[in-house]
């Protein structure tokens, strides 16, 4: 039943990209043009509400209601191909003027576009999971058997 | 193109961490997009990495955040004041630099699109879960990442629409 309420957080978010601006195309070229700084606006904006937010979170221990469990706030690690992959993305960013969720936002929207740039976002994951997964047949994982 | 209410860029960005704070609430999981699109490939791959990890459950709460999110879009729409056009225009300024043709164009958008797939799965998420919940946490990967993006966009929309406008 959790995973089904993510449908109603699923609207809520996508709700509030538009509100945001961040399904207006326009506002993606004029961010890395330096002519409107919306979308840096809701960026700082809501990373600053979630330093806050987060303080708060862990000072208090919050347990959240569907795990019960105290929250673990554990950020991404850093690996090798992080910063060629953040240009890469970046690239894609600004010349598709959508990311991975607002794409599928503007879908809903109408904004027909998209459609083009979500099955590259697919194609793109997919690519990654085919290079990643032949990774692995060539190389076993036999260093994770070995730790203690 | 339809038109939509846009708050102000601080207005918006309340709205989005006071959401992403709700998630963590309710949840406990920190906000973030992009894997999700390796739960749609777990359906049509039987490739290792869709299998794994992430991916061991795919019909997982990922899934349906982003059914969720082309209905937000949609309400979004249904909201604003102007009725709900459905176009293939990316607005004035995209259109004056992409090509006309929409085979051409849509050519353009999914090789974009291939950047930001395979880009958020080598940097390990996107601008929701580095840029907006990686920021969040002070976690220094997520915000080198998001340097990153910013780095990447600019570098393509000035080539772009200084060469091409």
């Amino acid at each position: 039943m959790k995973k089904y309420s993510f449908l109603l957080l699923g609207v809520a978010f996508g709700f509030i990209l538009s509100r945001a601006g961040a399904t207006t195309y326009d506002y993606y070229a004029k961010l890395f043009l330096f002519e409107d700084f919306q979308l840096l606006w809701v960026i700082a904006t809501a990373a600053a509400v979630g330093v806050a937010g987060v303080a708060l979170f862990k000072k208090i221990k919050l347990r959240s209601w569907f795990e019960g469990q105290v929250v673990q706030f554990k950020g991404k690690p850093y690996k090798p191909s992080l910063v060629p992959g953040s240009l890469l993305f970046g690239m894609g960013w600004g010349l598709a003027g959508a990311c991975p969720g607002t794409a599928l936002v503007m879908l809903g929207e109408g904004k027909l576009g998209v459609l083009f740039t979500i099955t590259g976002i697919a194609l793109g994951t997919y690519l990654y999971g085919l290079m990643q997964s032949r990774a692995l047949t060539v190389k076993p994982p036999t260093v994770v058997a070995q730790s203690s | 193109m339809t038109e939509v209410i846009v708050w102000s860029g601080w207005v918006g960005g309340l709205a989005v961490g006071l959401y992403m704070l709700l998630q963590w609430l309710v949840s406990g999981h920190p906000l973030g997009v992009s894997t999700g699109y390796g739960n749609l490939c777990s359906f049509v791959s039987d490739a290792r990495f869709f299998h794994e990890g992430d991916y061991s459950q795919p019909n997982n709460w990922r899934l349906w955040f982003l059914i969720g999110l082309p209905l937000g879009g949609l309400l979004a729409a249904l909201t604003s004041p102007n009725a709900i056009v459905a176009s293939f225009s990316l607005g004035a300024m995209y259109d004056a630099v992409l090509p006309q043709a929409l085979w051409a164009k849509g050519l353009v958008l999914v090789f974009g699109g291939v950047m930001i797939g395979y880009g958020s799965r080598m940097a390990g998420g996107c601008t929701s879960g580095h840029s907006i919940a990686g920021s969040a946490m002070l976690n220094p990967p997520s915000l080198l990442a998001s340097a990153g993006f910013f780095v990447g966009g600019i570098i393509i929309v000035q080539l772009l629409f200084n060469l091409l406008a």
